[in-house]
């Protein structure tokens, strides 16, 4: 009665996806299973994907009627103290031509569901509304399949690919990957303001159909390691702000209180005056990177996505590193099934694969980066404001000499952080990304 | 406007003003519409230019014209202009129980009997029943011009297909171009049976009647989507017009001992087959199920906050004292302190009592569609903000324990004025 | 036994919402669903069948989007589905409806006959309640509406005996076969679909028949045999907000000026009072 499929995915998410598409388009038989009732439900809000990755899956994406939000042509970095900050952009033209796409916004809820339409027509079978509980093993512990929650409801399959996000429930009750600790996850709250589009054209200075990030770091996040970001959608702002849990845990911040804090930030509050906030919801983040990654495979099974830590916190890459690593994953699986040999031996090439892919090299430069953070709090406190001070005491016009304000500032950025361990920090913070 | 290749006058969206809700889309019985730059899309060679997206827009972003399937009523050779001169008079189906008719039948002979003036013809009752008593004599007194009944022993409880014959038999007798039903249980079931029956239009749970004089059609208009938004709907094209309507919307038509008209009975003609037989009736003793708070010209209605055991006999004080009951919102529902039964709202009962009394209900939008025609809505919440208070006549801010029962008092003392 | 069940797709109407600002229908995403009541009237039909034996056939009328129920219906258990779709079928009212499925379950009847349909209460999106009845009706069968529990199906005499709700309470009836069962919501809590059936029902290819294979009469389908149109659709108008007293520092005067206002309406007052209760 059980049915047997070749590969069996934990996950319809854009990792699970974009293997089941590359495995179905060599006709292997894969089943994908969802919990949400439809792919994408369980993630409602927007976030931004690279067109690199997408047309790695979906060439074609932009003619297949891709769900874009907004094709991304600036991307502005923010530095904030809490009554102001400075702003870094960049724009150009490019991104509006011969790099169209690079990067764009999406609504999730609605992308997922495309790209598992795709996945659909080529053959994959997409199974929602079913959560896979546990995974079927044989006597020497190898991988044969899954058990979902419905009844009559294991499936056997040769390779069982896990993609079910971060907090993959799976990963962990399987012991395949460890709980992440506090430190290696953050937590962050999301909501989406919806605006008029023109609104969001003229604040934030673009043309129809194209779009904005802003990558914040600073005070907001009230002395913790965390990040704010903003993203353009076509109707609507997502507003996101997290921080690693441990600090929020130690610091007893409530996030939403957070996120109610960045909204009233001087330079938050006008992009989303008079806004209605839509939607909003709670999100984990793989924020370990290079050095919390799991093994990612073994006796009939592979990890891939998040569920594998695969995310890189810096350049808040997360959804284009799920897709690559499906997809390496379904290189591997598929060779693996052709050699008639879907062991961990026969598996361990996709290690390989994303060892020498962007990912893990990615990965590995920014391994440091996460601690760096973490070990450097003033970077969320005292620079942000001293930085914020010296500014704000240089462009104010009071007939006092530059040369004198100079001196002043000097001293009190000594005052405030001793020169030697600013130069350590940005030492550290050089190394943790270079 | 825009034709298709098969001649169809299809529909086209307006760009400009559409605000891709997607209600259309999800309405168009071909799926000719699809969403692409956030606007709706209708694809013109599938569009069957039914005109449902036209009638769906809430921001009238779709350009139609709305045509009649003939829209120039063929005149056939040696039929009168009027194709329904043969039909006359508003008529209202009086529900009758063990010889005593339904409030919501007196509703509608009110109603009845001021439809029917507008457009200068008689209000009719039609009755069928067993041991009718003086149902007759009444329906005269409340309004009604004539009165067409069959009386029938195999009429002596409700079925479908016997209570089905009775009143198609007596529509296709008297012939009235309205007809009217409560939307009670049987008064549902019945208009469905003889609007098929006579083959016309029927137009379910109507909360408002108007009337089209140059026309002579009824404008029924009824909640759809849960309550969420409402339809006016006519039936141009078929007579009678047939229309049920929510008790407690109308007001009882005056009694007027003394007014008299004819009286016309007719023999039973009953289907053939077997009946089904009613083994039994149970009688709802628990007060609880099947009670139905849409029937009580007052309501208590109580939210989550203010829904405490030790508080309820002072709430039930109150719903005694107005001759009302105690309802509630969802979350009290869901919390399991009160049946499904009295819960108020889009996913609850739709009421609209005469005195609609609110405390500790915030007042969230499902649950003001639910309520919110209402004769008189009065609200008691601690929290100045509660939505409640927008679209109550009355309000006072304040801990429910503290005030209701000064209010019980004062209400006392001011009714004993009287 | 051979079961027909009758399956509409509606808008999640709990999704829906009034913007408070400009009092205009919210309905962006708003999923498609089957009809609860229908559910209920499948899970009834399934659960009759596994007990006396027989054939469910689940049936729909709708765009090529409603296939999606009746996906669902196979996937709960169904064993078999035709969705009856075409252009002409669009913009049918109750009646236009009721006749157009009645017209379908007869050519199922020629195949196999039909012993007992099961309709849903009433749709959440339009709650009419008047689908079941025309089939019924139409059909000539044994009707009976509200059903809130299955009490015999006696397979050798060809009787069923139900309980439904009728106003004041309920009531026992035992009727002859065929017949058509509207239910209520209480009558049974539809089935999670197994996983082989959710398989199985992504895989199923829906028969689906136009007006020619059902067999209609053009005249009587869609919108040209619809009697009813609608003239208008408005949101529900919202009150202003009246007079608000503050108690929370001193009640009896707020409780007083309160009550005053109540009290003013001389006719409420009157009626209320007049006559407590019904």
């Amino acid at each position: 009665m059980r049915e047997e499929f070749e590969v069996a995915i934990v996950g319809a998410g854009p990792a699970g996806i974009s293997a089941a598409l590359a495995l179905a388009e060599k006709g292997i038989k894969v089943i994908v299973f969802e919990r949400g009732e439809f792919p994408g439900a369980k993630n409602v809000s927007g976030g931004v994907l690279y067109g690199h990755d997408l047309a790695e899956s979906v060439p074609d994406f932009i003619r297949r009627e891709c769900p874009v939000e907004r094709n991304i042509v600036e991307s502005r970095v923010w530095y904030l103290s809490l009554d102001g900050g400075f702003n870094v952009s960049f724009r150009d033209r490019a991104f509006e031509e011969g790099l169209s796409f690079n990067a764009f916004t999406v609504g999730r809820a609605r992308f997922d569901r495309w790209f598992a339409g795709i996945a659909e027509e080529k053959g994959a079978l997409v199974v929602c509304g079913t959560t896979v509980t546990d995974l079927l093993r044989d006597g020497g512990g190898r991988v044969t399949g899954v058990r979902t929650d419905r009844s009559d409801g294991d499936v056997t399959a040769r390779v069982v690919l896990i993609a079910d996000g971060v907090n993959s429930a799976l990963a962990a009750k399987t012991g395949f990957r460890a709980e992440p600790e506090p430190n290696d996850v953050a937590l962050a709250v999301k909501e989406i303001i919806e605006l008029p589009e023109e609104v969001i054209n003229e604040r934030f200075n673009v043309e129809a159909g194209h779009g904005v990030t802003i990558e914040i770091l600073g005070e907001i996040t009230q002395g913790m390691d965390g990040v704010a970001v903003i993203y353009t959608n076509k109707n609507s702002l997502s507003l996101c702000i997290g921080a690693n849990l441990f600090d929020l845990m130690s610091n007893t911040v409530r996030p939403y209180e957070m996120l109610e804090e960045f909204k009233a930030h001087p330079m938050v509050a006008p992009l989303i005056k008079s806004g209605r906030p839509r939607e909003y919801m709670a999100h984990w983040l793989a924020e370990g990177g290079y050095d919390t990654i799991p093994h990612i495979y073994g006796d009939g099974y592979l990890i891939a996505g998040e569920s594998g830590m695969l995310f890189n916190a810096l350049h808040r890459e997360g959804s284009n590193m799920a897709m690559a690593s499906g997809r390496l994953a379904a290189l591997t699986i598929a060779g693996a099934l052709a050699r008639g040999d879907t062991g961990s031996e026969s598996l361990a090439g996709y290690a390989a694969a994303l060892q020498a892919s962007y990912v893990m090299k990615d990965l590995k430069k920014y391994r440091r980066f996460n601690r760096f953070l973490l070990n450097h709090k003033e970077l969320f406190s005292t620079l942000p404001r001293l930085g914020a001070s010296a500014a704000r005491e240089m462009l104010t016009v009071d007939g006092i000499s530059k040369k004198e304000k100079q001196t002043s500032i000097r001293r009190r950025i000594q005052g405030a952080i001793p020169l030697a361990r600013l130069a350590r920090l940005l030492w550290a913070g050089a190394r943790s990304i270079g | 406007m825009p034709q298709n290749s098969k001649g169809i006058d299809v529909a086209a969206i307006i760009p400009d003003r559409c605000i891709g809700c997607q209600i259309c889309a999800g309405e168009c019985p071909v799926g000719a519409i699809e969403m692409s730059g956030g606007v709706a899309h209708i694809d013109p060679e599938v569009c069957i230019g039914c005109g449902k997206c036209f009638e769906v827009c809430p921001v009238e972003a779709v350009s139609f014209e709305p045509k009649r399937p003939q829209e120039t009523p063929q005149r056939i050779p040696g039929v009168p202009e009027d194709r329904f001169s043969e039909y006359r008079g508003v008529a209202v189906f009086i529900e009758v129980t063990h010889g005593q008719a339904a409030p919501v039948s007196w509703e509608l002979a009110g109603k009845a009997r001021e439809l029917s003036r507008r457009l200068g013809t008689v209000a009719i009752a039609l009755i069928a029943g067993h041991e009718l008593k003086d149902v007759a004599t009444e329906a005269l007194e409340y309004g009604c011009d004539e009165v067409h009944v069959i009386d029938d022993a195999l009429l002596g409880s409700y079925l479908s297909r016997l209570y089905g014959k009775a009143v198609t038999d007596l529509t296709n007798t008297v012939k009235p171009e309205i007809l009217l039903m409560g939307a009670t249980a049987l008064g549902r079931d019945l208009a469905s049976v003889v609007a098929t029956n006579v083959e016309t239009g029927l137009t379910a749970d109507c909360t408002g009647l108007d009337i089209d004089e140059e026309k002579r059609l009824l404008l029924m208009t009824r909640p759809a989507f849960g309550g969420n938004i409402m339809a006016t709907i006519f039936c141009e094209n078929h007579r009678p017009q047939m229309s049920t309507v929510r008790p407690g919307v109308f007001r009882p038509g005056e009694r007027k001992a003394g007014r008299t008209g004819a009286v016309h009975h007719y023999p039973f003609a009953p289907p053939v087959g077997e009946m089904p037989e009613i083994l039994e009736f149970v009688r709802d003793n628990t007060g609880e199920t099947g009670l139905d708070i849409g029937r009580f010209p007052a309501l208590v209605v109580v939210g989550k906050g203010a829904c405490d055991p030790e508080s309820m006999p002072m709430i039930q004080e109150l719903a005694d004292l107005i001759g009302g009951v105690v309802a509630c919102s969802r979350p009290v529902v869901e919390a399991g302190l009160m049946p499904y039964e009295r819960q108020v709202g889009q996913t609850g009962k739709t009421v609209a009592p005469k005195l609609y009394f609110a405390i500790g209900v915030s007042g969230a939008v499902q649950h003001l569609v639910g309520m919110q025609g209402s004769r008189r809505i009065v609200a008691i919440n601690s929290d100045p903000h509660a939505p409640i208070f927008g679209i109550s006549d009355t309000g006072l801010i304040g801990d429910y324990r503290d005030v209701v029962p000064l209010v019980i008092k004062g209400l006392r003392e001011a009714v004993s004025k009287r | 036994m051979n079961f027909v069940c009758c399956i509409k797709q509606v808008p999640d109407t709990a999704e829906v919402k009034i913007d408070p600002e400009t009092n205009t229908l919210m309905r962006s995403g708003v999923e498609s669903i089957s009809n609860p009541y229908d559910l209920v009237a499948l899970e009834t039909a399934l659960i009759l069948r596994d007990k006396y034996g027989g054939w469910v056939t689940a049936l729909s009328m709708g765009p090529p989007q409603a296939e999606q129920v009746l996906k669902e219906a196979i996937s709960l258990g169904a064993d078999a589905a035709v969705l009856l779709s075409d252009r002409a079928f669009a913009g049918a009212d109750t009646l236009a409806t009721s006749y157009t499925l009645y017209k379908a379950i007869r050519n199922l009847d020629l195949d196999r006959p039909v012993d007992i349909v099961l309709c849903g209460k009433q749709a959440i999106d339009g709650d009419t309640a008047q689908v079941g009845p025309g089939i019924a009706t139409r059909l000539g069968f044994t009707q009976f509406t509200s059903v809130v529990e299955i009490r015999e199906l006696n397979t050798y005499d060809r009787h069923i005996t139900v309980k439904r709700r009728v106003e004041g309470g309920f009531e026992i009836v035992r009727g002859p076969l065929p017949t058509v069962i509207t239910v209520d919501l209480g009558l049974a809590r539809p089935r999670r679909a197994s996983l082989p059936g959710l398989i199985l029902s992504l895989r199923a290819v829906i028969d689906r028949w136009d007006a020619d294979a059902v067999g209609a009469e053009v005249p009587k389908i869609g919108l040209k045999g619809s009697p009813t149109w609608v003239r208008r659709i408005f949101s529900p108008p919202l009150k202003e907000g009246g007079p608000v007293f503050d108690g929370r520092k001193d009640p009896v005067p707020a409780v007083e000026r309160f009550l005053d206002t109540i009290v003013a309406d001389e006719e409420l007052i009157s009626e209320l009072f007049k006559n407590p209760g019904v």
